[in-house]
């Protein structure tokens, strides 16, 4: 008996410790992961999303500029990021970055709203005559004081040939395929392809004007044709088959089609959208001119070819096709591949999502919210 | 003489203050990590946003409540539900392990025990992920149900109700195991002898020996499993579809997303509230006094 109560003793103890340890260990981590401040007075800190840096890149720039940068990718989400950052930005304080990369709508509430960015040093950006025209003047940035794009990307559908047995070219087959399907978790991707298929002008978007939109997406969640939301996560999905066709942005299609040619993506006949996730200097940041540094740097059109040949999304850089052909091998295929250099012919069937203010944000957002937790 | 009475009644004096003086750690953890926050939580839930960015302001706005409750009335009974049949999945599976471990486990019982802890080590993210593989259209099982006919040709685990009650089963599994086993472990085998000795056949002795005096461990471990599935929206989000959200979800849209921190914590509060009563209920049937 008493070896029997020593030993349960001693199990509880050890399963004690065991679980607190695994309960304890990953606050652990976030906590030495998350200090990114960097003590040298010469380095920039940067967030931003994962899969949108090369191996090689940061190194380019030190080398180049003498700048050190500490470098997090710790953006997953433009809500997620914006209810991080808002407590100490709201209170004036430091968030520990001279730079992040947020969406258009994001930009447009941080710029405009909130005004939490400052403006971008124009004595240390000579290469911004090199950003491509038609992404010069957003409606939420028109002279691009504040912002200037990091990469940009098209919304349409990507599906699994094998499982819909056919090719989709509208939302109406999208919604047909019998297969799983999954929507955009980002409301403006999968709103505005709705809206488009619709007929209506995404760049003046209003409550009014989605409403059918809304209402079509909400039946088709509701009759069980669209299976359900996600982030990123759908990627994995489509190559091994649990999708077989989802709302998707190009840049993810077009690392996954060169392991699986099965998956193909498609511009819905009615439109796609057209976004950026676009750089922007916090007012907190003391370090402007460096960060300024920093994003004039991948304007270069050498750098920004060495850049897209590891991301894979559209540079919102002019010349870049030609510096990646000159790259050579994969590089110079990219030059090529309509998800990485669309065509002008794609780009004019594509639409930015107008701003929204405040007040129709929220109906936006309440909306969808209520589909994604229909039922 | 008299220096021994004063050394007792110091002695009785400090012994009157040790337990406190044992009680202030934990104590000033729970004000300060539990009490501070909740505090902190249900005044949000009482207070109002005149504009989205804008910092909540106190309020007494009871709407809050009425508003989550009204509004997210669906996605609450769907967690509870959930949340039950998981606990009970858990039970039927935990029970026959647990015992076989107790009674059965020889010298081999500590390295049972380490194989239920071992799912821990590995991520509860990782873990759910791998059932997604496990359940997809490319995984084994789907294509031995889809043989055997137990899945029509169409239909597939992955994104349905099954999958998401099936995550949470499979996540809690161990604090159902755990519990039981310790309870279990402590019932004295010659109770057994002795029903037996009174020619009680094997099943009745369970009924009337092992079950009654594992209670407190059921008790334990179905607490143990309800809760936090009730309020998971890990499983709901990976193995579900539009149509499984939880509780949990709603909380996550509401604070991060819409930016709705007094919604979100009112949504906190209504079913902190919910499983108050749950537990109160249960207690109450499970007739535990020992372990309350």
């Amino acid at each position: 008996m008493a070896r029997q109560n020593l030993s349960r003793r001693q199990f509880l103890t050890r399963t004690g410790l065991a679980v607190g340890g695994v309960a304890i260990a990953p606050s652990l981590l976030a906590a030495c992961g998350g200090g990114g401040s960097d003590a040298n007075k010469n380095a920039v800190s940067i967030s931003n999303w994962p899969g949108y840096m090369g191996k090689t890149d940061i190194a380019a720039f030190k080398k180049a500029t003498g700048i050190g940068v500490t470098y997090t990718e710790d953006i997953n989400d433009n809500n997620e990021y914006f209810a991080k950052i808002q407590p100490n930005l709201q209170k004036g304080k430091s968030i520990g970055r001279d730079g992040f990369v947020l969406t258009d709508w994001m930009a447009n509430r941080i710029i405009n709203e909130v005004k939490w960015a400052q403006p971008l040093v124009a004595a240390k950006l000579p290469n911004k005559v090199n950003l491509r025209p038609a992404l010069a003047s957003p409606a939420f940035d028109p002279k691009r004081k504040f912002s200037l794009p990091w990469t940009s990307g098209m919304t349409g559908i990507a599906y699994n040939i094998a499982l819909t047995g056919k090719e989709i070219k509208t939302i109406d087959d999208f919604i047909a395929v019998s297969g799983p399907t999954s929507v955009l978790s980002e409301m403006r991707d999968t709103v505005g392809l709705f809206m488009l298929a619709d007929g209506k002008d995404l760049t003046k978007p209003t409550y009014e004007n989605a409403g059918t939109a809304f209402n079509r997406l909400e039946k088709a969640i509701s009759d069980g044709a669209i299976t359900s939301f996600n982030g990123n996560d759908y990627v994995a999905d489509l190559g091994t088959g649990n999708l077989a066709a989802a709302f998707a942005w190009s840049g993810d299609v077009a690392q996954i089609t060169r392991d699986n040619p099965d998956v193909r993506f498609v511009i819905p006949e009615s439109g796609g959208t057209l976004w950026s996730d676009n750089f922007m200097i916090p007012i907190s940041s003391e370090k402007p001119d460096l960060a300024s540094e920093w994003i004039n740097f991948f304007y270069d059109p050498v750098n920004a070819a060495v850049l897209t040949s590891f991301i894979q999304y559209i540079s919102p850089v002019e010349g870049v096709a030609e510096e990646l052909i000159k790259l050579g091998g994969d590089a110079a295929k990219l030059a090529d591949d309509p998800l990485v250099n669309p065509t002008e012919a794609v780009l004019a069937t594509l639409s930015i999502f107008g701003p929204l203010n405040e007040a129709e944000e929220i109906r936006f957002d309440n909306r969808f919210a209520e589909i994604q937790g229909a039922g | 003489m008299s220096a021994k009475i004063e050394r007792d009644a110091q002695g009785r004096k400090q012994a009157r203050y040790t337990p406190w003086l044992l009680l202030v750690p934990g104590l000033l953890w729970l004000i300060w990590f539990f009490y501070l926050p909740l505090y902190s939580l249900f005044r949000m839930s009482l207070s109002t946003k005149p504009s989205r960015f804008a910092v909540p302001e106190f309020g007494w706005a009871w709407s809050n409540y009425s508003q989550a409750f009204s509004q997210y009335g669906a996605q609450f009974q769907r967690s509870f539900t959930y949340a039950l049949a998981a606990t009970i999945a858990a039970l039927l599976i935990a029970y026959p392990i647990a015992y076989v471990i107790a009674f059965r486990g020889g010298r081999y019982r500590n390295v049972l025990l380490g194989l239920v802890v071992v799912p821990f080590f590995t991520n509860f993210l990782i873990r759910t992920l791998a059932w997604k593989t496990i359940l997809g259209n490319q995984g084994p099982l789907i294509n031995l149900l889809h043989t055997i006919g137990v899945l029509g040709p169409n239909e597939t685990l992955l994104r349905t109700p099954i999958a998401v009650i099936g995550g949470l089963t499979y996540n809690f599994l161990p604090f159902m195991v755990l519990p039981i086993y310790v309870s279990l472990e402590k019932i004295d085998p010659r109770l057994l002898d002795a029903a037996r000795d009174l020619y009680s056949h094997t099943w009745r002795g369970f009924r009337k020996i092992i079950i009654p005096l594992s209670l407190p461990g059921v008790f334990a471990g179905s607490l143990l499993v309800f809760i936090p599935a009730a309020g998971d929206f890990v499983n709901s989000y990976y193995l579900g579809n539009a149509k499984t959200t939880m509780i949990g979800s709603v909380v996550q849209d509401q604070f991060l997303v819409q930016n709705n921190y007094p919604i979100a914590a009112a949504l906190s509060f209504v079913f902190i509230a919910i499983v108050m009563v749950v537990v109160a209920i249960y207690s109450r049937l499970l007739g535990t006094e020992e372990i309350a």
